[in-house]
């Protein structure tokens, strides 16, 4: 319909706008290194190389794997811990579930650099630096309190009425969360573990103090391989985003096929 | 629904279960062995560009071989090396060896956290004072340098030729010289005015060259170097991005081969090399002739105390090792850096005619704590401050060194 | 139907909420309370390097929030805070709803798109902001090059002090638009189509239709959005250190960045960047609670 592709149009303008930074990242990671500041600048290079993606490849795939398993690691940690919280603040009114809330609103003001080097002295005690669960333990606090208020929200829109039904019909508190509550809920569960993955997926600050190579080491550290004290390998370091973020991609589309139309409306009580 | 969930879930805590063991099993064989076999050191350097297979990590082995020791490198960037160093030390688990850039060696070493260099037994005999200095503290040695890079003056060859100059001798040869690359239609210098350490140590030469003194940072002197710059940024000479561009980020343009006059350091050699552009090197010329002093850069090596004598004395003999004359020329090419011996220099300076001019700038110049020790660092956030105030124009040279002074001396 | 609860059986209910509640009260407890209860005690300590090293670190009581607040730096870079965040928020919000109301009638291609524009959450700030800094390069960046198409003289985007902070603005606008627009977008697709038809058949207008129906039962995920994107952008770091440094000559500072600045940077002064940091801390909870309270009394009302 003629309606259709206006919007599709616009739509395609909206993101190519959005987008072009990464367009010109894109430029980056094939423009040779004697190109990367001539003036004027142009929207296509005029030689390209191909050398930071040889070195991306062959230096990044292990990173990347540890990447792909840290985000995933995060996003179970995430939705274990935050969806029976979720329930509880949404459904179960809990005596001094306001703290607990007004506490998850603190716990996401601290600044990450606090943070993290909080976390070192713990995790030097209980010896978990430079591990893959210490890492996903500590990507995962950068989603839980966010999992929690947004799942809550959502939770809070599942009328009452189906709750007490399953309660009449002799359901535990956790028979109904499992019966009623998750699957109803599944568009929150997949917004919230778009977003831990995400934030687990570009985390660089955690990864950085928390490990030391030859440990498990994501991309984002991956990438400081090509920064040095003295000069920058743009190429590489552009070439590796770009292959960081293909199968990145691949599982956002995926996941927002989830996300359809239909969320069940939240009132948010705080 | 329900079923499809408990599968996720099912393979998700076998992931989960998975990763855990691996991660316990990593953690199980990642302490140090405390006896066993072989003692396993522990290095850290700001080298994250090198890998396995570079010279400066065989020669480490190799040392580590010597010495009766394994080590383990780790390289990453210089600011995460200093907090994490701190962290570490904190925990008590600092490594057994770390590089550190020399003005920041005072202050780690004042913290108590370095064994000086008496009490572990490495000998700095063979070492340029002035390049030793750098990493004093009341006399004590707390660090051997890597090596010594220092800024000079590049310039493109075939820019000057075209605007038929020669490269400058003192301050207005500079500026004459500028304005006529600039009227040639090409740009004219660059230099690093960011708000950061690297401000402060591209500023040095010209600071220095003027005759001024770091003590006294409003003194007219320093006002004269100061304008300089300002006016190059004013009248065009300098791109106003100075103010954001990395040594790093000089280099890029002058290698875009646009750029007629760079101020980088020894360690961009290799990089230029191997780029397009027909350069030439000269010292940063002092304003009425002659060199300008200039920074002293480069890394050292440095050993946090150990309690064990017995692993304290094996890193010491890692890194006399590793500084041996012998040793560095291997890894030394990859930073392009200056040997700190005088007769290390002197091969070096034969081996290479663009280092020899480094290695003469080298031999001039000066340490940045060696006056201020460990006040060095907030007198440098000071200078770097002015320098961003008054090149952006926010202030007057005058007002911004006058503003940098009082914040000192209340500080 | 309601019925009436035993007293057991409720108390049976509150453990069985709180057996939901305690796995996240213990996480809660391990991982935030012992980084923001440290922070604390910093701020009230001569901390510096030696610190780590001696474990030496003498109580000064309030000295450190006295040498901050008398700062120089402090109110001029409390402002540009206010300023970063009102207008980060403002911008973000505004176009990401937009974006979500645009994005919200299905048409081809709508589902892909949407998940195009989450791609910038994917790349590592140390990416994303790299590469704003070299569009926004006076000589070198793009934008100035575009801009000069209309004759427009190249603005000094990263390294004019009075423009400094609108271009981290603009590049905090950029990261923070994804995260507005789809919680908005979720927000928009729980309101009732039936809602709709109705406005339609009343003759209402597009414009009419947003204020009096779509915004008002936006409000819940607005407050969520909002208050979120508060309590995000006051702890806004690597952007603005990436790109500018906080520079020229301080003139993009904030908070955040300073707290850094102080315990990183040359000073080592971890008590003095513990001190700023926990202000930040305060202002978040203030604000945030004023916001609640602004909220509840409206939805009172």
């Amino acid at each position: 319909m003629k309606r259709s592709w206006w919007r599709t149009l616009i739509g395609i303008v909206l993101t190519a706008v959005m987008l072009f930074p990464l367009y010109w990242m894109l430029m980056v990671s094939i423009t040779p290194r004697g190109e990367l500041l001539k003036t004027p600048p142009t929207l296509v290079p005029d030689s390209v190389t191909f050398e930071g993606y040889a070195k991306a490849i062959n230096d990044q795939l292990p990173y990347l794997g540890i990447s792909l398993v840290v985000a995933l690691g995060s996003v179970l940690v995430t939705l274990l811990f935050a969806a029976p919280a979720a329930y509880a603040l949404a459904k179960l009114s809990p005596r001094g579930g306001g703290v607990v809330t007004f506490g998850l609103l603190v716990a996401q003001m601290i600044p990450g650099i606090v943070m993290a080097t909080g976390f070192y002295a713990i995790y030097a005690d209980l010896g978990l630096l430079n591990t893959l669960p210490g890492l996903v333990l500590a990507d995962s606090t950068l989603a839980v309190p966010f999992a929690i208020l947004v799942m809550r929200a959502f939770m809070e829109g599942i009328p009452s009425e189906l709750i007490q039904a399953a309660t009449v019909d002799g359901a535990g508190a956790f028979r109904t969360f499992r019966s009623i509550i998750l699957p109803l809920s599944r568009n929150a569960v997949v917004t919230v573990s778009l977003f831990a993955f995400l934030f687990a997926w570009s985390d660089f600050l955690f990864a950085v103090i928390l490990t030391s190579s030859g440990g498990p080491q994501p991309f984002t550290l991956g990438i400081y391989h090509y920064i040095s004290n003295y000069s920058k390998d743009w190429n590489a370091i552009m070439a590796t985003a770009v292959i960081a973020s293909v199968p990145a991609t691949i599982l956002l589309i995926v996941a927002q096929r989830y996300v359809a139309a239909g969320i069940t409306a939240g009132a948010v009580k705080d | 629904m329900t079923v499809k969930y408990s599968k996720a879930a099912g393979a998700g805590l076998l992931a989960l279960a998975v990763a855990t063991t691996l991660g316990l099993a990593g953690c199980a064989g990642g302490t140090p062995s405390e006896g066993g076999a072989s003692t396993a050191l522990t290095l850290w350097d700001p080298y994250p560009q090198f890998e396995a297979d570079s010279p400066w990590s065989t020669t480490l082995d190799s040392c580590a071989k010597d010495a009766g020791v394994t080590i383990t490198r780790e390289g990453m960037d210089t600011s995460s090396l200093t907090s994490k160093l701190l962290l570490a030390a904190q925990q008590k688990n600092a490594p057994d060896i770390a590089v550190i850039d020399n003005p920041l060696v005072a202050s780690v070493a004042d913290t108590g956290l370095l064994a000086s260099m008496d009490d572990v037994g490495i000998d700095t005999s063979d070492i340029l004072p002035n390049i030793l200095a750098a990493g004093n503290v009341e006399g004590k040695a707390f660090g051997v340098p890597v090596g010594s890079n220092t800024l000079a003056l590049f310039y493109n060859k075939t820019i000057l030729d075209e605007a038929g100059i020669t490269p400058p001798t003192n301050w207005d040869e500079l500026k004459a010289d500028v304005a006529a690359v600039q009227a040639a239609g090409h740009q004219g210098i660059g230099f690093s005015a960011v708000g950061t350490e690297e401000g402060s140590f591209q500023f040095l030469p010209f600071f220095w060259g003027s005759g001024a003194d770091l003590s006294e940072l409003d003194s007219p002197e320093a006002v004269e170097a100061l304008s300089l710059w300002t006016d190059f940024v004013s009248s065009g000479g300098a791109s106003a991005s100075v103010l954001n561009s990395t040594q790093a980020d000089i280099n890029d343009q002058f290698l875009a081969g646009d750029l007629a006059f760079q101020v980088n350091g020894s360690w961009q050699l290799a990089g230029l090399d191997a780029g397009d552009v027909d350069y030439g090197v000269v010292p940063v010329p002092g304003i009425d002739g002659g060199a300008a002093p200039a920074p002293l850069g480069g890394e050292f090596f440095t050993l946090p105390v150990n309690a064990d004598a017995d692993r304290q004395a094996k890193a010491a003999a890692v890194v006399t090792c590793m500084t041996d004359p012998a040793n560095a020329v291997n890894w030394i090419a990859g930073l392009t850096y200056v040997l700190p011996e005088a007769d290390a220099q002197a091969e070096q300076a034969k081996q290479s005619p663009e280092l020899a001019a480094f290695v003469d700038a080298v031999a001039a110049a000066k340490g940045r704590t060696s006056d201020l020790g460990t006040e060095y660092p907030r007198y440098s956030e000071q200078l770097w401050t002015a320098l961003q105030e008054a090149v952006s124009g926010a202030k007057t040279p005058e007002q911004a060194l006058t503003d940098a002074q009082a914040a000192v001396d209340a500080g | 139907m309601t019925y009436a609860r035993a007293p057991l059986a409720r108390r049976r209910l509150q453990w069985t909420a709180w057996a939901f509640l305690a796995p996240v009260v213990i996480y809660l407890g391990a991982f935030y309370a012992y980084p923001i209860i440290r922070n604390i005690l910093m701020g009230f300590q001569d901390y510096t390097a030696a610190s780590f090293v001696t474990g030496v670190a003498p109580f000064i009581g309030f000295d450190n929030y006295v040498a901050v607040v008398t700062s120089t730096m402090f109110w001029p870079t409390v402002l540009r805070t206010a300023v970063f965040v009102v207008a980060s928020l403002a911008f973000q919000f505004a176009i990401g709803l937009a974006l979500a109301q645009f994005f919200s009638r299905s048409f081809r291609l709508s589902a892909l798109l949407r998940s195009l524009f989450l791609l910038p959450w994917l790349l590592p700030l140390i990416v994303s902001a790299s590469t704003w800094k070299w569009m926004l390069d006076k000589d070198y960046g793009i934008l100035n090059a575009f801009l000069g198409i209309f004759g427009i003289s190249p603005v000094g985007w990263t390294v004019d002090p009075n423009i400094s902070l609108i271009a981290v603005i603009i590049v905090n606008i950029w990261i923070g638009v994804p995260f507005n627009m789809v919680i908005l977008y979720g927000g928009l697709q729980s309101i009732p189509e039936s809602l709709y038809e109705a406005a339609a058949l009343d003759g209402a207008g597009a414009w009419t239709t947003f204020w009096r129906i779509t915004f008002p039962l936006l409000r819940p995920v607005t407050t969520v959005v909002l208050l979120l994107g508060l309590i995000y952008t006051l702890k806004v770091f690597d952007v603005i250190w990436i790109t500018t440094q906080g520079g020229p000559a301080n003139s993009s500072q904030t908070l955040s960045t300073w707290s850094y600045q102080l315990s990183f940077g040359p000073q080592l002064q971890f008590g003095l960047g513990a001190a700023a940091g926990n202000l930040l801390i305060v202002a978040a909870v203030v604000f945030g609670a004023l916001y609640i309270r602004a909220q509840r009394k409206r939805d009172a009302a």
